[in-house]
């Protein structure tokens, strides 16, 4: 075993922490929050230089080659700065359906566009019955002379106002898993996008589809075949949001410990009275725990390796762990970290935001059971 | 980073599992039960000698104080091994004291001690704690007077598990009265066999025995003094960082044992495991101890860098034992009144596991540290907060 990253990682890790420093302070996040888009071009150009958008996209599409581990140490610098935009969407949620299910010829066309920042995804997953069970699939997708017709309407879109494809997930015949996959151009008439107000200023959208006629051949992977695809999305996903988290909590740490180090009542600083530092002790356990679940699961992606139970693990684990160690952050802080000027806020927000997406604690902990064999 | 075995590593550890599932014969186990150790009586003796032949007690040692040479990583391993085989097996001497006098004794005592604590010929029982010092370990009575070639030592020690069974006594004790706090303090083995040393048990809640150990003008040969003089509470502090590195797998067995009994056993016409609420509890107690497997091999992964873990072994003493609790307690909610059962009763279930586990659990956020200390120590130590 070997829990450290390797050089290359470190590297990875520092260029994005000081590329980030500079071009991703609080106020930006604060101002892309109120921001209608949401991101800025120019920090997103810089990012696609680095070639950040080809971490899982293979050599062979003018990518850096799979590795889910180096993007996770890349989406825990996001997490710390809370880097807006449509990464994620893109990289995540748009590559890995194209990546694990596309065709040779969808993956020659969107893969390197994705890798090069050129083009920007979002998936098109849950409706109002919020679950990620085929059953919450109600859009349909009928067939036609010349492909398919969508129809029904989709809610948390993230970034669906930037993005140039949408992968739409559709039910494509009346038994439980006819759920299938489609690759859908966003300007196509019949899509009616409608902004979501949410609590951190994520850009989340309903997405209508009304009668949307698309090709036969934006069917992506097997027609009734795409549950299985979706649920290893959901699991990666999961982890990744993980890493946000895991990346989160370092910037909370160093927000916090400092402070309780510095500031006096009773004459001395409250980070000296054992009340203050139990609270700071756990958060130090939760930090660390966060980051090995997070570690093991996405090593064990990138190696191939089966990952169900340490990836519903690791959810499960951070979305609860992460929520305590900020909540304890607010709680040590007192009454300036629940000051909008403050950044705890920033976190504390995100946390919630991160632990509502790909899955709650008791579903994660659910497919635990099951791989557990309950 | 790497979160599996090496291949050469799980060779090992199989070997190792074979071992103990041959081994552990119902002789052993009830005499380790009835001991409170698998130290001390013939049965264990005769395994723990055969166990240790192999260098398995030891095996990061070096081999020329008997170990293999490999890696803390498979040493944590087979701790791990040695507890899910239900043989109560943390021996002070090889993982407490040893790695001790490894780092802080002479050669001639290394050259005495450490060969004979590989093969398992000996094992020491902890001289710490005193009745007026328990987690304030600096606040020792115990009294150590030069003699010459020898020490002189008066005084008394409370909960000192085994030193009924083993042979020497790892001995915390005061030789500068006038010194500062944590400056006065040596560390010695005495024979427990010693004119003068009398033990008194102390019987626990959980059934088994500690002790009192009560010295009068007891004579301690001067090579018997670990290191140097006066700096005693630095390696007891040391000794306490080994002793922090909390093997897990006791209750992870009971773990999978109520995980067994959930599947087993129906009720309203459904096998328990497809209850929802326990279906989340099993998994929930899963995903601590998964945590916690992190936190313990991490510490391995430090000591293998050639590191000193610090505050990580608090930490995963810490997670470990509040773990443990989690288990017990779940494994009682999920048997209600049957948890109550003790072993032997009619309609006992799991053999009474629970009801014993759930008893002995209680003392495990205590001994080594309470889980208070632990958390004073991760926020001193790994977050550098200020006292004052």
């Amino acid at each position: 075993m070997d829990y450290d990253l390797s050089s290359e990682q470190n590297i990875l890790k520092e260029s994005a922490h000081k590329l980030l420093a500079k071009e991703c302070p609080s106020e930006f996040v604060r101002e892309m929050a109120e921001d209608k888009t949401g991101y800025s071009e120019k920090l997103w150009k810089k990012m696609a230089d680095l070639g950040w958008m080809s971490l899982l996209v293979p050599e062979t599409y003018d990518g850096s080659g799979v590795n889910f581990l180096d993007l996770s140490i890349l989406l825990s610098e996001f997490g710390y700065y809370c880097v807006p935009g449509p990464f994620f969407s893109t990289v995540v949620l748009g590559g890995l359906p194209i990546l694990t299910a596309g065709s040779e010829a969808q993956k020659a066309e969107l893969l390197p566009e994705i890798a090069a920042g050129k083009r920007k995804l979002t998936l098109a997953w849950l409706e109002q019955e919020e679950i990620y069970q085929p059953s919450g699939i109600q859009l349909t997708a009928e067939k036609t002379a010349t492909g398919f017709t969508l129809d029904g309407t989709k809610l948390f879109v993230p970034d669906a106002h930037v993005a140039d494809t949408i992968i739409c997930v559709a039910r494509t015949a009346s038994e439980a898993n006819g759920i299938s996959l489609f690759i859908v151009d966003a300007t196509l008439p019949g899509i009616q996008l409608t902004s979501l107000e949410t609590m951190s200023g994520d850009k989340q959208y309903e997405v209508c589809f009304e009668k949307v006629a698309i090709p036969a051949d934006r069917l992506l992977g097997e027609l009734n075949g795409a549950w299985p695809v979706l649920e290893e999305i959901m699991l990666k996903a999961a982890v990744a949001k993980c890493a946000e988290m895991a990346g989160g909590a370092d910037k909370v740490m160093e927000l916090v410990i400092p402070y309780v180090k510095g500031r006096k009542q009773f004459g001395k600083p409250v980070g000296a009275f054992q009340a203050v530092q139990h609270h700071c002790a756990n958060m130090l356990t939760f930090q660390d725990t966060n980051k090995f679940m997070l570690y093991q699961a996405a090593w064990r992606i990138s190696e191939g390796l089966p990952f169900t139970a340490e990836a519903a693990m690791c959810k499960a684990w951070v979305n609860e762990s992460h929520g305590k160690l900020v909540g304890l952050g607010h709680q040590i802080v007192g009454g300036l970290g629940f000051m909008e000027e403050y950044d705890l806020q920033l976190y504390f927000k995100r946390a919630r935001t991160a632990a509502q997406m790909f899955g709650s604690s008791d579903d994660h902990r659910e497919i635990v059971a099951r791989e557990m064999g309950l | 980073m790497d979160f599996e075995f090496s291949v050469k590593e799980q060779d090992i550890i199989q070997d190792v599992r074979e071992f103990l599932r041959s081994e552990s014969t119902p002789e052993l186990l009830e005499e380790s039960h009835h001991l409170g150790h698998i130290y001390g009586g013939t049965e264990g003796r005769k395994f723990i000698k055969k166990f240790a032949a192999n260098g398995w007690l030891v095996p990061d040692w070096p081999k020329e104080y008997g170990g293999l040479g490999s890696s803390a990583m498979l040493t944590f391993a087979i701790k791990e091994e040695m507890a899910m085989a239900a043989v109560p097996i943390i021996f002070v001497a090889a993982h407490m004291a040893g790695p001790t006098i490894m780092h802080f004794a002479s050669d001639e005592m290394k050259e005495k001690w450490l060969l004979p604590i590989a093969r398992g010929e000996v094992e020491f029982a902890l001289g710490y704690t005193e009745p007026q010092a328990g987690s304030d370990l600096s606040s020792l009575e115990i009294h150590a007077a030069d003699s010459g070639d020898h020490f002189i030592v008066n005084g008394g020690k409370s909960f000192n598990t085994h030193s009924h069974v083993a042979d020497y006594h790892w001995l915390a004790t005061i030789t500068d009265p006038e010194a500062k706090r944590y400056q006065g303090m040596s560390m010695m083995i005495v024979d427990l066999k010693s004119p003068g040393i009398e033990i008194r048990p102390m019987i626990t809640m959980a059934g088994w025995q500690t002790n009192e150990v009560f010295y009068n003008d007891v004579v301690v040969p001067k090579n018997h003094l670990v290191g140097e003089i006066n700096q005693g509470f630095y390696y007891l502090m040391s000794a306490l960082d080994f002793e922090r590195m909390f093997p897990l797998a006791a209750y992870e067995r009971i773990f999978n044992e109520i995980v067994s009994y959930t599947k087993d056993t129906s009720v309203a016409g459904q096998p328990l495991s497809k209850q929802p609420l326990i279906r989340q509890k099993l998994a929930q107690l899963k995903i601590e101890l998964e945590a916690n497997k992190l936190l313990f091999f991490r510490l391995a992964h430090i000591i293998d860098k050639g590191q000193i873990p610090n505050y990580q072994s608090s930490m995963q003493k810490l997670f470990a034992t509040e773990t443990a609790q989690h288990i017990t307690q779940a494994g009682m909610e999920i048997l209600g009144y049957h948890g109550l059962l003790k072993k032997g009763s009619r309609h006992a279930v799991l053999e009474g596991l629970i009801e014993q586990s759930y008893r002995t659990s209680i003392v495990e956020t205590i001994y080594a540290g309470t889980s208070e200390v632990q958390r004073n120590i991760i926020a001193l130590r790994g977050l550098k907060l200020p006292t004052k």
